[in-house]
């Protein structure tokens, strides 16, 4: 089997990140690594670049990463890491600019079919146009 | 050459989040679109509907197919079109028979 696109989600607080990793997780059918980047490195609510780095190599198989940031300094602290392009960064990486549940669900359902880096991120990215009614 | 095939089941579970993903899962691995139809909606509108009124869906699309709100008692039509269309139908019409069993 060929190796799947891993997911990165970014959040302000770790229980939000691993909670929707559970849910996408499960509706992904758990064919999927989806790692967190959850809170401060001390436990608070905020974001960590040294987290967002350990996530993405957790959840690297060699197919490439897509990484989805929360709210606000989540997605400065995945640009700054990106920009700093530190030398032990697996990739390809993308970042999705999508809703936090609805991408997650959407992209470990396409990264579970096989789909590559680009289809996930896409997956993800459609989700701002998804309706709850 | 393009097959054009379709089934339609009666859902004994209602269609939540998981089983909607098995079939997302499902129906991407296949070459050929796959549309669910819900109900009585028999025009190619797509999109709306939803809420149990009946509703099209692209069967790829996870969030799609929890929009469509589809629930016990109710008939879902899958219709492929691609070269793997026939696979395509009796695998979801399979998940679909089985998946909605279990609840949740």
């Amino acid at each position: 089997m060929t190796a799947r696109v891993g997911i990165v989600l970014v959040s302000h607080s770790a229980s939000l990140a691993e909670g929707t990793a559970e849910l996408a997780g499960q509706v992904g059918g758990g064919a999927v690594t989806i790692a967190t980047a959850g809170g401060t490195d001390d436990g608070r609510l905020g974001t960590s670049i040294d987290k967002v780095l350990l996530a993405i190599r957790q959840a690297d198989a060699g197919a490439g990463v897509l990484i989805l940031p929360d709210l606000g300094s989540s997605v400065l602290t995945v640009r700054t890491l990106l920009a700093d392009e530190p030398d032990d960064l697996p990739g390809p990486l993308e970042v999705a600019d999508a809703p936090f549940v609805e991408g997650a669900v959407a992209a470990a359902v396409t990264a579970a079919a096989g789909g590559d880096l680009k289809a996930v991120l896409d997956a993800a990215q459609e989700a701002r146009h998804a309706r709850k009614l | 050459m393009p097959e054009n095939c379709e089934a339609t089941i009666t859902l004994t579970g209602d269609l939540h989040a998981r089983p909607a993903g098995a079939l997302s899962v499902a129906a991407a691995k296949f070459s050929s679109t796959v549309q669910l139809t819900v109900g009585a909606a028999a025009d190619a509108a797509g999109g709306g509907g939803g809420g149990g009124g009946g509703g099209q869906a692209d069967a790829k699309s996870v969030l799609a197919v929890m929009q469509l709100g589809a629930s016990s008692g109710q008939q879902v039509t899958v219709r492929a079109i691609g070269p793997d269309a026939r696979d395509a139908v009796e695998t979801l019409i399979g998940i679909l028979s089985n998946a909605t069993k279990v609840g949740d």
